[in-house]
């Protein structure tokens, strides 16, 4: 079945070509310096996964899951796991409707080697969350890795999923795309932690389907990027289900980060919240490309949407695009957006206490930080960011 | 404790300030009261140092030490403390890491320790009560959905914690009730002693019911134009400050 869907992406993707800046999606990020990454054939296993491979972590190589790390992973029992090839269903493969239009989606997706299929079975809840260690090898120097993965959690399911990319110095185009199907009734926490100080771009495309009665909490944090574009695409496709998504992506020097969310409402009773933020040094740029879609019929829908932007410097750069379509009548949706400096007189009032000029301003930008970092569901990656803020705000 | 020359300043180039003298010894209470718009919250901005005014001429120091080109934090550092009128929200930033900082920042430039947290806490909550404040205020972020009146008792709680030499309350009396007003007066008639002073900056004279000044001025158009006692607060009520314009 792989075959048949790559080559179906192999033919969109010769179709559409690389995406221009006429594109709503990637008006503020261009795709040029893409272009020069080649798809990866080599079979890298060499790459040392040191420490990292405790038994509730599950580790990729490249994009490929190891088998050391899969036999000693905790959970495997109460989990059915399959090579993508190995589905009989087309529909498990297939991702949003705004993906199909995406030239570099096809693109990862025709040229991966193989996928993975994790099913959760029915009732699972685990206590500990999963971690999942996506490893990129000293030998990927201009070359572009792909990979696809699909989770499947079933009614009663209650799981975390921490995902961290670790990069081992190399400058490669990493193209991770998930799809994530939430049956009824289940709990997902999923937080992707991206801290890379090579000079690797990221694009990620993350699909989520939802059932009745979810409740989904998405957290990321994103610090050192050089280029990191990652896609939401979310339908609420049952009633009564939760959304709550919390990103602070930290940039300095010419780092470019871009957020693309869109939030599909095709359910009654349903609410969703998008809480974005970026602090920006330097010349760095960000992207918040978030859109609410409420279908006709999807009343009583609670939707909020929100992005702001902290300047550290008068050479930073924030594109914010908040979008609401609304086509039902009885609904609840609002959604702003800020961008700006620190606050003048909140600085004043600190330093009118004896509090340092720098020591006031970090203490500014922190705050603005916590307000995302205290809602991450998960607290030992709460305590982590926070660690990798103060880092960055010292650095 | 505090001496003010012949001070002039504007802010963005339109002169407020037009000649102020002023000083405060030592164990004083002062008051300045005005019309509104007569300069009187840009001089106690002026004097914690903000930098949205400038000073075009005239000096401030404190005991003998010319602060007009000193940063805001030295200021506060040196003792001057400004209650503000309108206290900005922080949110992310709680009373209790605030007030930490700020105390640690004193002590250290003092050449102390830094307060334990268990004598912080102790210290903080007596103040709270006696503010008629719960402990959980310690935990809320600076100002943020504060009513008019805990914004105004936050200010007198930093003012009893941090002790310093000179408070200048700019309008602190503006938007209490009678409680509150009363609250917000013990707490600084508990700040004041022989060794500090006080500069109370407002419009009505409900405040000085509760906080007997020694000297008054009266502040019209950017110049003290009159100074007295009590018997002066007592005019300007019954007559306005019409009579004092030239």
């Amino acid at each position: 079945m792989l075959k048949k869907i790559q080559k179906h992406s192999n033919s969109r993707f010769e179709e559409i070509g690389y995406p221009s800046k006429k594109l709503e999606n990637w008006k503020f990020s261009s795709s040029k310096h893409l272009k020069k990454y080649l798809s990866n054939n080599s079979d890298d296993k060499d790459t040392s996964i040191d420490n990292h491979d405790d038994e509730y972590t599950l580790c990729f190589i490249n994009g490929e899951i190891t088998l050391e790390s899969l036999n000693k992973f905790i959970y495997k029992d109460d989990m059915t796991i399959l090579d993508i090839d190995q589905l009989s269903d087309e529909n498990i493969c297939s991702t949003s409707s705004n993906f199909e239009k995406e030239a570099l989606f096809h693109l990862g997706l025709s040229t991966i080697k193989s996928g993975k299929y994790f099913e959760f079975k029915k009732g699972s809840k685990f206590d500990t969350p999963i971690q999942i260690l996506n490893f990129y090898s000293k030998k990927n120097e201009g070359l572009r890795i792909s990979s696809f993965n699909i989770f499947k959690l079933n009614q009663g399911n209650n799981i975390s999923i921490i995902e961290k990319d670790v990069n081992k110095g190399s400058s490669s185009f990493n193209l991770s795309l998930k799809k994530f199907i939430c049956s009824e009734n289940t709990i997902l926490n999923h937080s992707m932690m991206y801290d890379d100080s090579t000079e690797s771009n990221y694009l990620g495309y993350n699909y989520y389907e939802l059932g009745r009665n979810v409740l989904l909490n998405i957290d990321s944090m994103n610090i050192n990027s050089t280029f990191n574009k990652n896609f939401i695409d979310i339908d609420l496709n049952k009633e009564g289900s939760e959304v709550k998504i919390n990103i602070l992506n930290l940039a300095r020097n010419q780092q470019h980060l871009d957020n693309n969310i869109l939030m599909n409402h095709n359910a009654e009773h349903c609410i969703s919240s998008q809480n974005v933020r970026n602090i920006l040094k330097d010349r760095s740029t960000c992207v918040f490309n978030g859109k609410v879609i409420v279908a006709d019929g999807a009343q009583q829908t609670d939707s909020n949407q929100s992005n702001k932007n902290l300047l550290l410097s008068q050479n930073a750069t924030a594109h914010s695009n908040p979008q609401l379509e609304i086509y039902a009548d009885d609904v609840k949706c609002g959604h702003g957006s800020t961008t700006g400096a620190l606050d003048k007189d909140s600085i004043f009032y600190l330093r009118a206490r004896g509090i340092k000029e720098s020591d006031a301003n970090n203490i500014l930008v922190k705050a603005f930080a916590k307000e995302i970092l205290q809602d991450f569901v998960n607290d030992d990656i709460r305590n982590l960011s926070e660690n990798n803020l103060n880092h960055w705000i010292d650095g | 404790m505090i001496k003010i020359k012949n001070l002039k300043a504007s802010i963005e180039d339109k002169a407020i300030l037009k000649g102020i003298n002023l000083e405060i010894p030592k164990g004083e209470i002062h008051v300045i009261m005005g019309r509104n718009g007569s300069g009187k919250s840009t001089l106690a901005n002026v004097i914690a140092g903000n930098e949205t005014c400038e000073v075009d001429g005239g000096s401030i120091a404190m005991n003998g030490n010319d602060i007009t080109e000193m940063s805001i934090e030295n200021r506060a550092l040196q003792g001057l403390f400004l209650c503000f009128q309108y206290p900005v929200a922080i949110p992310g930033v709680s009373m209790a890491y605030f007030l930490r900082a700020a105390l640690n920042a004193k002590n250290k430039h003092d050449g102390e320790e830094e307060m334990d947290a268990v004598q912080f806490l102790a210290t903080a909550k007596k103040i709270l009560s006696e503010l008629g404040l719960d402990d959980s205020f310690l935990k809320r972020s600076i100002n943020d959905g504060f009513s008019g009146g805990e914004k105004k008792k936050s200010e007198i709680l930093q003012l009893l914690m941090l002790n310093p030499q000179l408070a200048v309350l700019d309008e602190t009396d503006s938007g209490l009730d009678v409680d509150a007003l009363r609250t917000v007066a013990k707490g600084v008639n508990e700040f004041k002693n022989d060794n500090n002073s006080v500069l109370i900056i407002t419009h009505y004279q409900r405040l000085l019911e509760y906080i007997k000044p020694d000297v008054v001025h009266i502040m019209i158009d950017g110049k003290i134009v009159k100074s007295g006692d009590m018997t002066l607060v007592h005019e300007v009520e019954k007559n306005g400050y019409s009579w004092l314009v030239k």
